[in-house]
Parts: structure tokens; sequence; C-alpha cells
């Protein structure tokens, strides 16, 4: 696209020409050419707790050039994995992508996924065919080029029957003086027996929104382990999904979330049962600070046709200052008579004194003990990050917060 | 002198309730000193004013350790004074480890003011080295270093850990709450042993119990009895095999006649 466009300069003749001219394929302009039509008719989402009165999305730039880097073991393709800007995989792998492609995450759901869904500039498409384990980690980050911009990267993965892998998702920039507007989207497909550990970072700088869509889709017997952390942004919504669609398939879900500052993250995670004899478990850490208020919206949805289903939800809440706000409304809606065991749980509170006693009277100073038990309430999701240099960069923002 | 441990007129409420009512007592360093008596006399209070509780308040009295009175002082500043409480119910702190927890602990002992906190903290081979040997001497697994402090700890295993940091803080004070309840023989005998290693002219102990049985393994030079907030006899190990065999009641008996 070109350089200093607006949302204002856009139409959806605009939009169909210029994905012509980058030599898109027919079906995307036409689904382009559908969701910005659908965008342009849409009011804004009624979300009652983010707030975006702040923002302005008219007066921002959209880059056409999202700053992605891949960072991978490239002796993988090898084996098959292919691993590449979403852009230039248009043209070696169409077909999969067609096929994938706004299948998990529905792109007319409300104005900002449509958008989304017209606007994509680049992102990344993974792919590892069937029965090839690809052992070490598969590292996507997106940036923001500069204030004033918007970005709306796209992540496809596709991990196809017996196969395995890692996928971190990483957002990350400087602080912006100024607003800046992250849409991306994310989608999973795993298959039949395939075993996925993803994670997503979202550490964006102070003043961008973040309006994010995620879903995993799993197949017969998939199993996903799923860490999402939130640490970054002015405001950030996002819904996120599991869909355990195949039969015994299974997740594990984590979370970790901190807020401080004036930081509005609002995280809105569905595990959603179709298929027989499937088990979920999600528990989400969330520390606020300040005067920051964060919202885990978390629902179980049990559909009709799925048995024997096993889910457990839970939110865990930390808050450091008074002023600091949480709200938690995990949420359970079964359509079906069975279900083999199901709840959910949800505590909040301030930091432990006796736990603080305990470790002051070993001499570590209220601030350090205070320190410590953040991190420890965070190190289950921490744990799961498989590349150290990352972890520890992460330990050091969650302890600037603190 | 500044090794002893001097409580003077101590009294202490919680929220309303007046609980410590004016206690006197001198633990001299070097030496054990047990405190004996009944449920509700106040003998956890007093352990816990002495390592720096916040719930409790301090309506009068001085604490004096280490050449001051260290009411004023935080938690933190007792301990690095060399003051040590082993909780009758230790805490659990999820996500935190043994060994992380055990690294912070010593490495806020050796922090200097005007340094740098990396110049003084253990250096790790020797912090490995420390805490192998503890765990050893505790018969304590070497898994149990990445467990989670106390969370899922049996009773055994929470005293256990207890002294571990006892060890590896070198104390000059400790004060001990109960630490035989919920521990069977096996574990009573460990704990001990492990207190009886340190015992010696550098550590004072304050051992509080209910019952004479923990006395069997760690032998007090001196004995008092806390009644209703106050010390009410001073003695020796005879004193804590009287309680032992008449029970509370006739000394009970014998303060209030002679009041």
């Amino acid at each position: 696209m070109k350089q200093s466009i607006t949302l204002k300069d856009l139409t959806a003749d605009l939009i169909v020409e210029q994905a012509h001219a980058a030599h898109e394929p027919g079906w995307l302009a036409e689904r382009r050419h559908e969701a910005w039509t659908f965008f342009a008719q849409s009011g804004p989402p009624e979300w009652r707790r983010t707030d975006l009165s702040g923002l302005a999305p008219d007066a921002l730039t959209l880059s056409g050039a999202v700053g992605t880097e891949l960072i991978w073991d490239a002796a993988l393709a090898e084996q098959g994995v292919v691993f590449k800007p979403l852009r230039e995989a248009l043209n070696s792998h169409e077909e999969l992508i067609k096929a994938h492609m706004d299948s998990a995450v529905a792109p007319l759901d409300h104005k900002f996924s449509a958008l989304r869904a017209a606007l994509w500039a680049d992102g990344a498409l993974l792919y590892v065919p069937k029965n090839v384990a690809a052992d070490t980690p598969i590292h996507v980050r997106y940036t923001l080029p500069a204030d004033h911009h918007m970005i709306m990267p796209r992540t496809l993965v596709i991990v196809e029957a017996n196969a395995s892998a890692t996928i971190i998702e990483e957002f990350i920039s400087a602080d912006r003086s100024e607003q800046a507007l992250a849409a991306p989207i994310t989608e999973l497909i795993a298959g039949p027996n395939s075993t996925v550990r993803f994670i997503s970072v979202q550490q964006w700088g102070d003043g961008v929104y973040h309006i994010g869509g995620q879903k995993a889709v799993l197949g017969n017997n998939a199993s996903l382990e799923w860490t999402s952390l939130a640490l970054g942004a002015k405001v950030q919504h996002i819904e996120a999904e599991t869909t355990l669609k195949g039969n015994g398939s299974r997740v594990n879900w984590l979370g970790a979330t901190f807020a401080n500052g004036s930081q509005v993250l609002v995280t809105a995670p569905w595990l959603r049962h179709i298929g027989h004899n499937a088990e979920s478990f999600m528990q989400f850490k969330t520390v606020v600070n300040d005067t920051a208020y964060s919202v885990f919206d978390g629902m179980i949805k049990i559909e009709h046709e799925s048995t024997a289903t096993s889910t457990r939800l839970e939110e865990h809440a930390l808050h450091l200052k008074p002023g600091a706000r949480n709200d938690s409304i995990p949420g359970l809606k079964i359509d079906t008579n069975s279900v083999l065991k199901g709840g959910h749980a949800s505590t909040s509170g301030d930091v432990d004194d006796e736990q603080l006693f305990y470790m002051q009277t070993r001499g570590l100073s209220k601030n350090e003990a205070r320190r410590m038990i953040v991190m420890g309430f965070f190190s289950p999701a921490l744990d799961t990050i498989p590349v150290e240099a990352l972890r520890h960069q992460l330990e050091a923002v969650i302890e600037a917060k603190i | 002198m500044s090794n002893d441990l001097v409580i003077k007129d101590l009294c202490a409420n919680i929220g309303d309730n007046e609980i410590l009512k004016g206690v006197n007592l001198t633990i001299r360093g070097g030496t054990i000193h047990a405190i004996m008596g009944p449920n509700g006399s106040g003998k956890s209070t007093l352990a816990h004013v002495i390592a720096g509780h916040p719930d409790y308040e301090v309506t009068a009295g001085e604490i004096w350790y280490g050449g001051q009175n260290i009411l004023e002082l935080e938690a933190d500043e007792r301990s690095k004074l060399g003051l040590f409480l082993a909780f009758q119910y230790p805490v659990a702190v999820p996500g935190v480890t043994v060994a992380n927890f055990l690294r912070a602990a010593i490495n806020a002992h050796r922090a200097e003011e005007g340094k740098d906190p990396k110049e003084t903290a253990i250096p790790m081979a020797e912090f490995r080295k420390m805490l192998r040997e503890g765990m050893k001497t505790l018969e304590m697994d070497e898994g149990f270093a990445r467990r989670y402090l106390n969370e899922g700890f049996s009773g055994g295993e929470k005293k256990r850990l207890e002294i571990l940091q006892m060890t590896m803080l070198k104390p000059g004070m400790v004060v001990m709450d109960e630490t035989d309840s919920g521990l069977d023989i096996d574990a009573l005998r460990i704990v001990a042993e492990g207190v009886n290693r340190l015992a010696g002219p550098e550590l004072g102990a304050l051992v509080i119990t209910h019952y004479q049985r923990l006395l069997n393994y760690i032998k007090p030079n001196f004995v008092s009895v806390m009644m209703d907030g106050r010390i009410v006899r001073d003695g020796g190990p005879e004193l804590a095999l009287e309680l032992e065999e008449k029970g509370y009641d006739w000394l009970r008996e014998e303060l209030a006649g002679a009041a």
C-alpha cells in the first residue's frame, strides 16, 4: 500500500484495487472487500469495560510495512517446515492459506475484526507438515514503526497430524508518546495428534492500543499448551479462544497479565468444547498496580454435541495498590447434559501479609519480599517460556512494574 | 551482653485484647532457654512480637538485642541483627523455590550499605555447596530445593526447612515457636539434632513449647513458665520435668494462693 494512507482515504474499491496492484489472489481481494464493507457499515463494538474513547483511528497512518522478524532455526526447513512472511507465502502456499485463513477467527464479528481482515498488510505463515517434530522454538516478532501508525499483522499457524511445534508470537515496541494501534489476528490450526506449545507475548510500549483476536482450533487428540502474557500497551482488548473441536483434544492454558500506571488490559479467553472426551484447564493470573484496570472475561462454553468434557477455569488476581482494579467475570455456558467435570474459581486480594512477614523474618525487605511473591505468582506461566533470553527480559519488565 | 535477648516489662495487644501483660525475661547468649506454658498463655504472641509482626501493638516495655532496643525495627532489620524465628506454622509462598528464597535471604544478610548487591552476593558455587550440605545433614532430598516454599510440605518437611534456613542464616538468637508441634518422633529427632549442631557459645535459643517432650531432645539450661501473659516462674531443667509430671494446675493454684 502507499505510504500515509489513513482510514478516511479508503473505500472498498480502493482496497480491491490495491490488492490487485500487490498481485494478491482474487479470493483475498474479495474477502478484503467484504470485510471493509462490513467495517464501514458497523458501529463501534459495545465493550463496556474497554475504554476506546481516546482512540482516534481515523488519524492514524496505515503501515504498509509491518516490522516483522522471523527468528528460527532455518535447518527446520529441511524437514519441510515453512516459516515465512505471509505476503511471500501467498505466492508459494496460496491454497494452504486460502483453506485456513479466516477459518478460526471470524472476520465479520465486529467492527475491528472486519478492519483487521480488510487491511492486514503482512504477518507470518508457519506450516509444520504431518509427522514432523519441530523441536526448536519458532518465533515471530512484530514491532510498530512509529507514533500515529496502525498495524494489522496476522499469524497463521498450521500444524498437521502427528506434528509438533513451539511457537512464540511477540508484540513489542518502545513507548509511543502519541497513540498507535495494533490489531493483529492469530489463527492456530492443530491437526490430529499434534502437540503445540504457543506463547503469546504482548509487551507494547506505552501509548499503544492493542485490539487482537486469537484462536486455536484443535483436531482429534491434539494437545495445546498455551501461555498468554500481557504486560504492555495503553489499552488492550484481546478476544482469545481455544476450540476443542476434536475428540480427546486437550488444552492447558496459562495467562499472566500485569497492568500498572493507568493501563487498561482486557482479556476474554474462551474455552469452547465441541469434541468428545476433551479436557481443558485455564489459569490466568493478574497483577494490578497503581490505578490500572484489568478485566478477565473468561468463559467455558460446552456445545450440545460434546460429551464427557472435563474443564476448569481459574483466575487469581493480586492488587498491589488500593487504586488498582481487576474485574473477574468467569462464566460457564453448558448446552449438553454430558459433562464429566466442570468448574471455575476466582480469587482476588492484596499481597498476603503473612507471606510478607515470613519472608521479612528471613531478612528480605518488604519490597524485595513483595517482588518475589509477584514473580512467584507468575512463575507457572514464565516457566513455560523456552527461550531463556526472552524469559529474562520479561522478568525484568515485570520487576520494573512492581 | 549484647548477645543477650532482654525483654523488659513488655505489654502487647492484638486488636483490643491485651495478651502480654508485663513480660520480663533475659535469654543469655549461648544458652538454651525454654518457655513452657498452657495454651493461650501468650507464648506465640511473645515469639511474634520479638520477630516484629505488624499485627501486634506493643503498648509498653522494651526488647533489647545486639545493643539496641529493637522494637522500632522492621522484621527484616531484626533478622539482619541476628534474630531468627522458627515458625510454628511456616507460610507457603507459591512460585518461589526454596533455593531462590534462601539465596535471596542470604544475600539480604550479606548486603552492605553503599555497596553494589552484586558485589556482596554469595557466589553461586558457594551457595550450592552450603545448601547441599545443609540439606544432607537434615536428611532432605535434593529435589527439595526446587520445590515451592512450604507449598504442599508435610509438617516434618516444613520444620526441617525452618532448621535449614536457620543453619544457613547463622543467627545469634533463635526463637523456636512450638517447633515440636505436628512432628513425629523421627522428624523431631532430626529437627532437634539440627538445633543441637548449631548450639554453642554463638547461639542463644528461646524454645517455646507446650510439652516437655521436645526438651528430651533439646536440653535447656533454663526453663521459664508463662501464664496469662507473664513469666510466673523461672528455674532449671528440673522445672520442665515437674510440669510434665504435675501439669500446670498446681502452679496456677500456688500462684493464686500466693496472691
